[in-house]
């Protein structure tokens, strides 16, 4: 039967009218949907002037995931999910272009060559030349004066790959006109973590021609960064002393700072086309708000120097130091119109900035919104930022004072002290006859004490009270566009891809006198979205379709299969589409095993490093890995299913040093202590499910052949530390195959009443000799049966068995040169604990599975299943040595259109 | 004690003054244009949330928004 017809704009009018403060970002009505999004951020290389920089810049990879579901008539609920993870080369402090703080690492290559392979930041103790006038003098190789250098350079640091995880969530109310909202969250890093809370609320006033907004925000963050190993000793902390615990090896600067927020903001309708936002903003932020891996590079020059013209300075690099108080005001405009000859509209947005560290900043925006033959939507924008710098920002600094001097008394003599017990309080000095004395004036014995000068540090009073060489407090303008386009694929299912380009420039300050070119670098972001609306997956329903929402009901048939099996499930229905997400998370921790068997820290020690002569010195205490995987899966006949599935995953993992292991050397990197994280795009999945008999819906047998591409990174490396390069993370860190695989299974399903039971074999074939990286990952062989039985009408609950066999690793990673203590190595590659040998990977695993499913079938969410399962394992026989496993759970959700 | 300058002031009293004297009445069946998804203030908003985190990693003038979170961006 034809449903009545109904023009387009009567509908945008509806739905105008059913959504109060439509135009409203904090507090807005929303559909109920679930968006998916990955994007990636790539910087530029830096430019170090002189030395050629080959250093990965940073990289950021970031999943984002968020739901909106209503839960009562009028109560809604938000909750969003993301993570970053990030690695690569960025500034540390900057320093005069004559300190030489860049240092090329190279690397010999075919043919006794030497090529630069990346740059090691020495922000050690370095002395240089400056004139009278204090100003950097330069040299050649030979000593030959070259002249007045000015020139500044970026000093770069590489940091090791580490993750960042938030979850946050808004919880709301609306009346008819008005809505409250309350929310809070937690971001988490290893040296960051961050707790919010806030509250929003609407008032529609004038017939919904003006809302109010206000808002509330606290944020508390406490700051507990290790202090980059390699420059420790060179970097010096007066400031933070009573803020820096050392905990084992390393030196954790600890601080709090607390974040007041509030912003009050009207949105105007001004005609059928147009509506207008203003938004005034303010923040008071207190407490630690230095970065904790910025240093400021300070020239210490005595001016008192023997000699005429030229004066020797130490260079020295001090930990930032930022105002403990900091008010921010924004003032934001916003202009929506609607262009009526395209169809399109034009956002405008505009925002001034200023607080009280100085700095006042402009933002000017642009965005072109424009639909295409009624599925696609293409969005131009254009950006353009400048800011000024703020008071205490500088390159460098320049103090009129020795960095060390020799201690002298009221009278000018020299103060000596007992080198073996310099602090014990007694001063010594030479007569006129260089004879030591007291300080009562008698003569000491020379063979009794042995003496040294008494030092006095500089004096940081004559120092700034503030000061930081972080870029992001420096004068300059930036300018980015970019474009995102978007798909509808099918009701209530779209997708989205978008880029932009970032350049920051000294030169692009709005009225110029920014920052030297030194400083300008850019980035790219792109990124990749999957929205679900929820609320349209009702809506659409056909009028006559008697049952509702009976379109997703055969996607159920044969019952649902527990949360962690795949390929479980076929669609049998042309056209039909189906989105799911599915997360698994797994922990290993807990006792060292042999085979099937406790392994002691004496045997590890022994066998766990096959080709190492000294044997092992670390096992790892834990590792967690997470997966996020995205299903996508469309039906193109009714006996063959195609499927996607992009994975996102990110690991943890530490280690210890074992029991009995020799005493480290001076200098010896021992690496126990603060873990490894790494994360990323994962390989991406490509399956065709084909049915081989469906027997009057009792019995269901179907095949899956699936292609996995390497898309995961098999080459992340660990960053140089304690004066030495790194190689490979270990085979369990990386993110990927790096092969393409071959990923067959079988799977037979049945059901007789609330009964259901399932049963299948999968395999995982690698088709290439080796990766990129010189590894290949063992091939994979698992088996499972299920038993489901249907709780009430909505609600499963399964039991089920598993084995899986996997094979050792095949190969070794490539080596990797390197220099350790300035001296180039062939490989570098961790060879010191369990993980980092090829034959301690794979095993035969045995566990149980108990499952939960829940399938939706009225209410606004009809339509979407939800399942959950622990993975309890049962038996363990690992390959070589190998940490226990601890268990795994997995989740899933997919909805059927 | 922070100074707040005179031009601060100034595109707020446009903006106001925009909002006072710019609108006619547009009754509630007037709307549709205004409802559609082109003329929503947020769009993407994941991919704006994701845009103002790169900034705000990057530029002092950032975060100031009413939510909090988004973490140290120490890199």
């Amino acid at each position: 039967m034809a449903a009545t017809k109904i023009s387009p704009l009567h509908a945008l009018t509806v739905a105008a009218l059913a959504l109060p403060g439509l135009w409203t970002a904090d507090c807005q009505a929303e559909e109920d949907e679930i968006n998916f999004q990955y994007s990636r951020y790539q910087e530029s290389r830096r430019n170090l002037i002189k030395t050629p920089n080959h250093s990965t810049p940073i990289e950021v990879d970031s999943l984002f995931g968020s739901a909106k579901v209503t839960l009562a008539d009028r109560v809604k609920f938000a909750f969003n999910y993301s993570q970053d993870t990030w690695s690569g080369a960025t500034p540390i402090t900057v320093a005069p272009l004559v300190v030489e703080a860049n240092q090329a690492v190279i690397k010999n290559v075919k043919g006794g060559k030497t090529v630069v392979v990346g740059a090691s930041p020495i922000i050690a103790s370095r002395q240089i030349t400056l004139n009278k006038n204090l100003k950097p003098l330069a040299f050649n190789k030979n000593g030959k004066f070259l002249g007045k250098d000015l020139r500044v350079v970026n000093v770069l640091s590489t940091a090791s790959p580490e993750t960042r995880k938030q979850g946050d969530f808004k919880l709301g109310y609306e009346w008819d006109e008005a809505a409250l909202y309350a929310g809070g969250g937690i971001s988490v890093e290893n040296d960051y973590e961050s707790r919010f809370g806030n509250i929003n609320g609407r008032w529609d006033l004038n017939q919904k021609l003006t809302t109010l907004n206000l808002g509330l925000s606290y944020t508390n963050s406490d700051t507990s960064a290790i202090i980059d190993h390699d420059a420790s000793t060179y970097l010096t902390k007066t400031a933070f002393l009573n803020q820096i615990e050392n905990q084992g090896a390393y030196q954790v600067l600890t601080g709090n700072r607390q974040d007041w927020g509030s912003n009050f903001g009207i949105s105007q309708v001004l005609n059928k086309e147009a509506f207008l936002e203003a938004n005034v903003a303010y923040t008071r932020s207190t407490g630690y708000m230095e970065n904790p891996y910025k240093a400021t590079t300070v020239v210490f020059v005595d001016p008192e120097q023997p000699g005429i013209n030229r004066l020797i300075g130490d260079v020295k690099a001090l930990l930032e130091q930022r105002p403990d108080e900091r008010d921010q005001w924004a003032l934001t405009g916003s202009y929506h119109q609607y262009i009526g000859l395209f169809d399109a509209a034009l956002h405008f947005n505009y925002r001034y900035f200023q607080d009280t560290w100085g700095i006042s900043a402009h933002t000017f925006e642009a965005e072109w919104v424009q639909p295409i033959a009624t599925t696609w939507t293409l969005t131009p924008r254009i950006r353009y930022y400048s800011q000024d710098a703020a008071d205490f920002y500088t390159p460098y600094l320049t103090s009129k004072q020795a960095f060390v001097s020799i201690a002298k008394d009221s009278s000018g003599r020299e103060i000596l002290v007992d080198a073996k017990n310099p602090n014990n309080g007694i001063q010594y000095f030479r007569d006129d006859n260089y004879n030591l004395i007291d300080s009562n004036g008698n003569l000491v014995n020379e063979s009794t004490v042995s003496t040294i000068p008494k030092t006095v540090a500089f004096d940081p009073k004559k120092l700034p009270a503030n000061f930081s060489s972080d870029q992001r407090l420096s004068a300059f303008g930036a300018i980015s566009g970019g474009v995102n386009l978007k798909k509808q694929i099918t009701k209530g299912v779209s997708v989205e891809a978008g880029f932009e380009y970032y350049t920051h420039a000294g030169a692009l300050k709005l009225g110029g006198g920014g920052e030297g070119s030194y400083a300008d670098f850019g980035y790219y972001v792109a990124n990749a979205a999957l929205n679900v609306n929820l609320a349209s997956l009702n809506a659409g329903t056909k009028p006559g379709d008697h049952a509702g929402h009976s379109a997703h009901h055969h996607y159920h048939q044969g019952g649902a299969a527990p949360a962690g099996v795949m390929f479980a499930h076929m669609m049998n229905k042309a056209d039909d589409v189906m989105v799911g997400y599915r997360f698994m998370h797994s922990h290993t921790g807990g006792k060292m095993l042999n085979g099937d068997a406790i392994a002691s820290d004496a045997s590890i020690l022994a066998n766990g490093c096959v080709t190492r002569k000294a044997g092992c010195k670390m096992v790892p205490t834990y590792m967690d890995m997470s997966m996020h995987m995205l299903d996508i899966m469309y039906a193109p006949t009714d006996w063959l299913n195609l499927m996607l599935m992009p994975q996102f995953m990110d690991m943890q993992m530490n280690l210890r040093q074992l029991d009995g292991t020799p005493a480290p050397k001076l200098g010896e990197h021992i690496h126990a202590g603060t873990g490894h994280a790494t994360g990323g795009i994962g390989d991406t999945g490509m399956y065709a499910m084909i049915k081989l008999f469906d027997l009057s819906s009792l019995h269901h047998l179907h095949l899956t052949l699936g292609l996995s591409a390497p898309t995961g990174d098999v080459d992340i490396t660990l960053r140089r530390t304690h004066k030495a390069d790194e190689g490979f993370i270990h085979y369990g860190m990386q993110l990927g195959s790096g092969t393409w695989d071959f990923k067959p299974s079988l799977t037979y399903s049945g059901q007789l009443g609330d009964w259901s039971w399932g049963a299948q074999i999968s395999g995982t074939k690698r088709l290439e000799d080796k990766n990129a990286s010189g590894y290949l990952l063992g091939d994979i062989f698992e088996s499972t049966a299920w038993g489901s039985y249907r709780l009430n009408h909505w609600l499963s609950a399964s039991v089920r068995g598993l084995y899986s066999d996997q094979s050792a690793i095949s190969g070794e990673f490539n080596p990797t040169p390197g220099l350790v203590n300035g001296r180039l190595r062939k490989n570098v590659n961790p060879n010191t604990s369990s993980v980092d040998y090829a034959s301690n990977y794979g095993g035969r695993y045995w566990d149980m599975g108990f499952g939960l499913n829940a399938q939706i079938n009225n209410g606004d969410l009809a339509g979407n299943s939800f399942g959950v399962e622990w993975l309890q394992p049962i038996a363990t026989d690992v390959n070589g040595y190998q940490l226990d496993r601890g268990g795994a759970i997995s989740a899933t959700w997919a909805v059927a259109f | 004690m922070p100074k707040l300058r005179c031009y601060f002031l100034l595109p707020m009293l446009i903006a106001m003054s925009l909002v006072l004297s710019g609108c006619s009445p547009v009754a509630p069946w007037q709307r549709g244009t205004l409802a559609k998804p082109e003329m929503a203030a947020s769009r993407s908003e994941l991919a704006a949330t994701m845009r103002s985190h790169n900034y705000g990693s990057r530029e002092a003038a950032s975060g100031s928004g009413s939510s909090g979170g988004g973490g140290c961006g120490c890199y």
